[in-house]
C-alpha cells in the first residue's frame, strides 16, 4: 500500500518534473525575434561578395568551328612548354654538396670507439714480372742486360763415416770432410 | 546596340534567384534565430549563425529549385552551423550562459520573489538539459519547436523517426530523473 502510494506520488514527480523542463525549453523556442532581423540579414547577403560567373563569348566572336578550339589548346600547349623549355636552358640545377654527419659518439652516454682507429690491411701479393719481349733492334742491350744470378741453395754438409775400404782411398774423400777433420 | 539574349536570360535569372532568397528570408529567419537561439544561447551569435545560414544558401542556389521542404532544409543548415560553433567554441563556460537565459526568460510571478525563483528554476532546467547525452538533448531541444513533427526533426537530424521517438523517450526519463534527484537533495 504504501509503496504503491510512493510510486504514484513519484510517478506524479516525474510528470511534473517532465513538464516543468518542456516548459522551459518551449520558453526558450518562444523567444521573441529581434526586430529588423530580416533587413539585416538581407544587407549581408547583397554585401557578400558574389561568386565567379562565366563569361560569354559576343555571338560574333562565338566559335563555330572546332578548329579554332584546336588552335587555342596548340597555342596554349606551346606556350606552356615553350616556357618551360626556356626556364629549363637558363637556369642550371645546382649541385648539393654532400655532407655527411658523422654521428658524435659518447656524447650521449652510448658506445664508443675507445680511440680506436681502424688500419687497412697493408700485405702486399707477389708480383709477377712481366717478360720482356726481345727486339730485333734490341739484340745488343739484351747481351749488356743484367743476368740475375739466383744464389746457390745452401745444403747442410753430410757427415759420412770412413770405413776402411774408403781409408786407402783419401783423394775420393769429400773436401768438406776432411775440412771437417 | 544589340544586348546578347544570353545576357538578358542571366540578369533574369539573377533577380529571381535574388526575389525566391528575399522570400526566404523574410519567412524563416524567425524561426532560424530561434532554433539556433536555442542552442548558441546568445543573441548576436544567433544572428550570425542565420546570416551564414543564407550565405551558403546564396552560395548554391542553384540547388534551390531541387530542394522539397525548404523550411526543413534551412533548418538542418543552421542546426549543423549552430552545432559547429558550440563545438568550436568551448572557452565560454556553460554556466555563464545557463544564468544569462535565465534572467531572459519570462517568469509567471509578478513580485520580485517569484522572479527569482522563476529564473532560478529555469537555470536548473537548463543546467539538467547540459548534463543530458548529445543525442537526447538535441532530441528534447527540437522537440520543444512546435512547428517541427516528429518526421520533420528526423529530417533534420538525419535519423529515423523511430529513432526520434525513441531518444525523446529517453530524454525525458532521464530530464525527470535529473530534477528529481536534485529536489530530493534540497
Amino acid at each position: 500500500m504504501n509503496s504503491s502510494a510512493h510510486n504514484s506520488i513519484s510517478g506524479a514527480g516525474r510528470e511534473i518534473a517532465k513538464g516543468s523542463a518542456e516548459a522551459t525549453l518551449r520558453l526558450i523556442a518562444g523567444l521573441p525575434v529581434p526586430d529588423g532581423i530580416e533587413d539585416r540579414v538581407m544587407a549581408g547577403l547583397k554585401s557578400a561578395p558574389r561568386a565567379g560567373r562565366i563569361l560569354h563569348w559576343p555571338s560574333r566572336m562565338q566559335p563555330t568551328g572546332s578548329w579554332i578550339r584546336s588552335a587555342a589548346a596548340a597555342a596554349i600547349v606551346f606556350v606552356v612548354a615553350g616556357g618551360g623549355w626556356g626556364i629549363y636552358t637558363r637556369v642550371q640545377p645546382s649541385q648539393a654538396t654532400k655532407v655527411i654527419v658523422m654521428p658524435r659518439a659518447g656524447a650521449g652516454g652510448g658506445f664508443s670507439s675507445a680511440g680506436a682507429m681502424r688500419t687497412p690491411q697493408t700485405v702486399i701479393g707477389p708480383v709477377v714480372a712481366q717478360p720482356v719481349a726481345a727486339q730485333p733492334g734490341d739484340a745488343q742491350a739484351a747481351t749488356t742486360q743484367r743476368v740475375q744470378v739466383k744464389p746457390l741453395k745452401k745444403v747442410p754438409a753430410k757427415i759420412v763415416p770412413l770405413t776402411r775400404a774408403d781409408a786407402g782411398n783419401k783423394a775420393s774423400v769429400h773436401p768438406a770432410v776432411q775440412a771437417a777433420r | 546596340m544589340e544586348i546578347p539574349k544570353s545576357a538578358v536570360d542571366d540578369l533574369a535569372r539573377t533577380q529571381a534567384e535574388e526575389a525566391t532568397l528575399a522570400a526566404l528570408v523574410s519567412q524563416y529567419a524567425g524561426a532560424l534565430y530561434r532554433v539556433a537561439y536555442s542552442v548558441l544561447r546568445n543573441p548576436a551569435d544567433a544572428e550570425d549563425a542565420v546570416q551564414e545560414t543564407f550565405l551558403r544558401v546564396l552560395r548554391h542556389r542553384e540547388t534551390l529549385g531541387e530542394v522539397r521542404d525548404q523550411r526543413v532544409w534551412l533548418i538542418r543548415i543552421v542546426w549543423n552551423i549552430v552545432l559547429d560553433r558550440k563545438r568550436r567554441a568551448k572557452t565560454r563556460p556553460e554556466t555563464d550562459d545557463v544564468a544569462e537565459l535565465a534572467r531572459v526568460l519570462p517568469c509567471a510571478g509578478l513580485s520580485a520573489e517569484q522572479i527569482a525563483a522563476g529564473a532560478q528554476h529555469h537555470a536548473h532546467v537548463l543546467a539538467c538539459v547540459e548534463k543530458l547525452p548529445a543525442k537526447e538533448r538535441q532530441v528534447l531541444m527540437l522537440s520543444a519547436f512546435e512547428e517541427l513533427t516528429g518526421v520533420e526533426i528526423a529530417e533534420v537530424l538525419g535519423i529515423t523517426e523511430s529513432s526520434v521517438r525513441s531518444r525523446l523517450f529517453r530524454a525525458r526519463n532521464l530530464m525527470a530523473d535529473l530534477l528529481n534527484h536534485s529536489r530530493s537533495l534540497r
